[in-house]
């Protein structure tokens, strides 16, 4: 059976406020799910809380809504008894960065082949407007009335340094080229971190669609994303212009790859009685 | 000629006492005695003061027992810090270097028996820390067994460095051997019925997780159940499964909850501070019904405690961690004998009610090297994997419903992602049938009760309560996990008829049992490793059956029969 972007309808209309970039990035997702061909029962996408999250309900694919922060390491359990299964993950900046944020850098380190896809928007939503780990300084929200007083975490840069082996950014407002980049993660054989600029229309006044557009640029053709100092360097660009694209690509073992169980077929249909044993029992004799 | 010695060897730790105690079990396991070693020890990895007990027996006993016969002194401080621990007439085996100690230094007679280890080793051109190759040597002489009985053992430790290493060994051990001329303490003989297995409760539970089928384990190292890890790393090749080493508790239960929605069987393993990052995930893992095993070993509390020292302090903790109501199921291993079957029987319980169950262990289980029949441990399990479905069963037109609630047990068929036409959300919020969040109040409580029904359910899986001794006894003993050897062999040593009710199965509580069991006793004695008394507080919630007497210990030691008995 084809898929299409229709194949994901479920009976749930989103309840994301009008213009809310998170319809940007479920487009992008369902248009790159369809290109490549994964259908409903052909992958796993693990959700985490926040506006992000709610968008499992919409989305017909096996799914997964883990708590706040713990997306990571239920993407990898998965993949672990499943690899041959495509696992997606869309998580938030203060889910994945804030109280996920220990699990993002073990994640990126492990390299387990696993495409995730940020919703970075500085604020969190769900809960009216607080700033998130990656609101830019001077930022001002209702738990910072005075403007954001920290730096901002860099989730590009820490996915660099951390390990990650394919690092590109994204723009909500951007469909088509968001697809281009979302379905390049979900093809990489590695740990795949995408991190989805987004205006929040409600509790974020500033960075709007209008602000992002005046300062964002495609990243050059004639960059190659095989340096990641270079990539480093290009993460760190932000203020008047804003790069969008692939900074970082490189392929290294997986987290799979270096397990001799994962050799062959999947870790589930693994048969559950070892022959062996009895014999290892010897050893405590 | 003595059916029961406890041998006790102390030193600084780095200095291989540990081994020593479970390379002499293992020579006396071999021969078909019945041996058990618990160690005692700080958390150092250098240095400060290291103990490990072993205690041979012709016949089967249950548990340690607390006067020493023989004491190996690797150092003075072993002396100074348990010679009142000794019997009358015990051999104390020391390095004249160390001092010159005569018998009235000792508060109860006792046969000095001055080795020149250092010198011995010397001779055999041995590195210092082969001290304790000596003393074994010696030991061995001293209870009559052939040396054979050690030097296969030797032989088998080493054979991975080679053959010069496990020469060297054993000539070291032989010099050790052949200072023992006479006044021996002979061990009673007796014969091998079969192999016995050397083996702490933590490889047990290894075994019997391989046993039942695990496929993954997330694992943040953790005193008392790191040789579970090493178990299983060592293994997951042959065994096939994976190992993962996860960067704290909470990713570690995340990481084995994603692996059993993936169709696996999966588990962790951690003590109670472990435990406490893991509870946020285990309500998650209630309400997406997501079968897991949870091996807590527990140690001394609250925080960090006393990290290598035992306890029974997290009984409340399991039944009642997690936000939210949801079911769950506690077993609690009494020996390693119960460790590996109760193992089996958690991944059984956990697939066929898609709960989590814990094994609810602790150091002294862990990290004691107990001796059980080969025979136990032997042979395929039933493996039971509940309401799994399989693919080609899955309804075409996409009626599947994960959380059906048509069942009578609140057991929902379970399809695993990936499968054709199994689709649902495993989901964190409260859903409906498919998976979809839902905040109707109809829905809600539907959901709710579900869950709920498998309280009852289980119950038809419960395991009563064990009961030891004499019907017609003025005293009724109630445990839990491993208090149970000390107080049998408690009963062994009293005067009076006695009785034992056990709980190794604790929740879902067996009220009913336990009333029939418990009404009609006169005196109810309650023996816990905790301070408060938590199996008598279940038991008071459950049945209303109050417990008036009882024998708490929680100073980090396991218990002795003989205090048990002088506490009456």
């Amino acid at each position: 059976m084809t898929v299409t972007t229709d194949t994901f309808k479920t009976n749930f209309l989103p309840t994301w406020c009008p213009g809310c970039g998170d319809f940007g990035i479920w487009m992008s997702l369902k248009n790159a799910l369809a290109e490549l061909n994964i259908g409903t029962d052909d992958g796993v996408v693990v959700y985490g809380v926040g506006c992000h999250g709610n968008m499992y309900d919409w989305m017909k694919i096996y799914g997964v809504a883990a708590l706040h922060g713990r997306t990571l390491p239920v993407a990898q359990g998965l993949k672990f008894a499943n690899h041959k299964l495509p696992v997606m993950v869309i998580s938030g900046d203060g889910d994945g960065l804030g109280e996920g944020g220990n699990h993002f850098m073990h994640a990126a380190k492990r390299n387990p082949d696993i495409a995730v896809f940020i919703h970075d928007n500085q604020v969190y939503g769900l809960t009216t407007g607080q700033a998130s780990p990656t609101a830019q300084q001077g930022f001002k929200t209702k738990s910072t009335p005075e403007g954001v007083a920290d730096e901002p975490i860099n989730p590009l840069s820490l996915a660099l340094t951390a390990g990650a082996t394919f690092v590109a950014r994204g723009f909500a407002g951007d469909t088509p080229g968001l697809t281009a980049i979302m379905k390049a993660a979900i093809e990489h054989k590695g740990f795949a971190v995408v991190d989805i600029l987004q205006p929040c229309v409600t509790f974020d006044k500033v960075h709007t669609y209008a602000w992002y557009r005046q300062r964002l640029y495609k990243i050059e053709a004639e960059y190659k994303p095989d340096n990641k100092l270079k990539a480093i360097e290009k993460a760190m660009e932000w203020g008047d212009k804003i790069p969008v694209g692939v900074l970082y690509k490189e392929e290294r073992p997986t987290s799979e790859d270096r397990e001799a169980a994962l050799a062959g077929e999947p870790l589930k249909d693994l048969p559950l009685t070892i022959a062996n044993l009895d014999e290892l029992l010897h050893e405590f004799i | 000629m003595i059916d029961s010695v406890t041998w006790k060897i102390g030193g600084e730790a780095g200095f291989g006492i540990m081994s020593s105690g479970i390379m002499l079990s293992r020579a006396f396991a071999r021969m078909g005695y019945h041996t058990f070693a618990t160690n005692e020890y700080p958390s150092l990895i250098r240095g400060g003061h290291n103990v490990i007990t072993v205690r041979i027996a012709k016949d089967k006993f249950e548990s340690m027992n607390r006067d020493i016969h023989v004491l190996v002194a690797l150092n003075k401080q072993t002396i100074e810090v348990h010679k009142n621990e000794l019997n009358e007439g015990a051999v104390v085996v020391f390095d004249p270097k160390d001092g010159e100690y005569k018998p009235e230094d000792f508060p109860k007679p006792v046969k000095l028996l001055p080795i020149p280890l250092r010198d011995l080793v010397a001779k055999g051109m041995g590195d210092p820390i082969m001290r304790n190759t000596v003393a074994l040597g010696v030991t061995v002489a001293l209870l009559g067994a052939p040396f054979e009985a050690l030097s296969s053992v030797i032989s088998d430790q080493f054979k991975k460095k080679g053959e010069e290493v496990v020469k060297h060994n054993v000539d070291i051990a032989k010099l050790g051997y052949d200072q023992v001329k006479e006044d021996s303490m002979f061990l009673a003989k007796t014969a091998k019925k079969e192999d016995q297995l050397v083996i702490n409760a933590s490889e047990a539970i290894g075994v019997g997780a391989a046993r039942a089928g695990l496929k993954f384990a997330a694992i943040y190292p953790m005193t008392p159940i790191n040789s579970l890890i090493t178990f299983l790393a060592d293994h997951a090749k042959s065994l096939n499964l994976v190992y993962k080493q996860p960067e704290d508790e909470i990713a570690g239960i995340n990481m084995a909850i994603g692996a059993s929605v993936g169709g696996v069987r999966s588990m962790v393993a951690t003590s109670g501070g472990g435990f406490a990052l893991m509870v946020e995930g285990l309500a998650w893992g209630g309400m997406i019904e997501a079968p897991l095993v949870i091996d807590l070993g527990m140690r001394v509390g609250p925080s960090t405690g006393m990290p290598t020292y035992t306890e029974q302090g997290e009984l409340q903790f399991v039944i009642h961690a997690g936000h939210g109501e949801f079911p769950r199921i506690v077993l609690a291993p009494a020996d390693v004998e119960e460790a590996y079957q109760l193992t089996v029987d958690a991944f059984n319980l956990a697939d066929r009610y898609q709960v989590p169950v814990f094994l609810l262990t602790d150091k002294y289980l862990n990290e004691s090297t107990w001796c059980a029949p080969k025979s136990v441990f032997a042979g395929d399990v039933v493996i039971d994997r509940g309401k799994l479905v399989k693919e080609q069963d899955l309804p075409a037109d996409g009626s599947f419903k994960r959380y059906d609630l048509s069942g009578p047990d609140g057991v929902s068929p379970r399809s695993v992602p990936g499968m054709k036409n199994g689709f649902h959300y495993a989901n964190s919020y409260e859903h409906d049938e498919v998976g979809h969040t839902t905040e109707a109040a109809d829905k809600r409580i539907a959901m709710a009760a579900k869950r709920l029904k498998k309280f009852e359910a289980i119950k038809k899986d419960m395991m009563v309560p064990q009961v030891y001794g004499d019907a017609e006894a003025e005293i009724t003993f109630i445990t839990w996990g491993s208090t149970r050897g000390p107080v049998l062999d408690a009963m062994k040593l009293l005067n009076k008829k006695s009785r034992l009710i056990h709980y190794s199965w604790i929740y879902p509580f067996p009220a009913e049992e336990t009333m029939k069991l418990l009404s009609p006793a006169t005196r109810l004695i309650d023996v816990e490793q905790n301070a408060t008394g938590q199996l008598a507080a279940l038991i008071r919630e459950h049945t209303g059956i109050l417990i008036k007497e009882k024998i708490l210990k929680y100073d980090g030691r396991p218990f002795f029969p003989e205090e048990i008995v002088e506490k009456l």
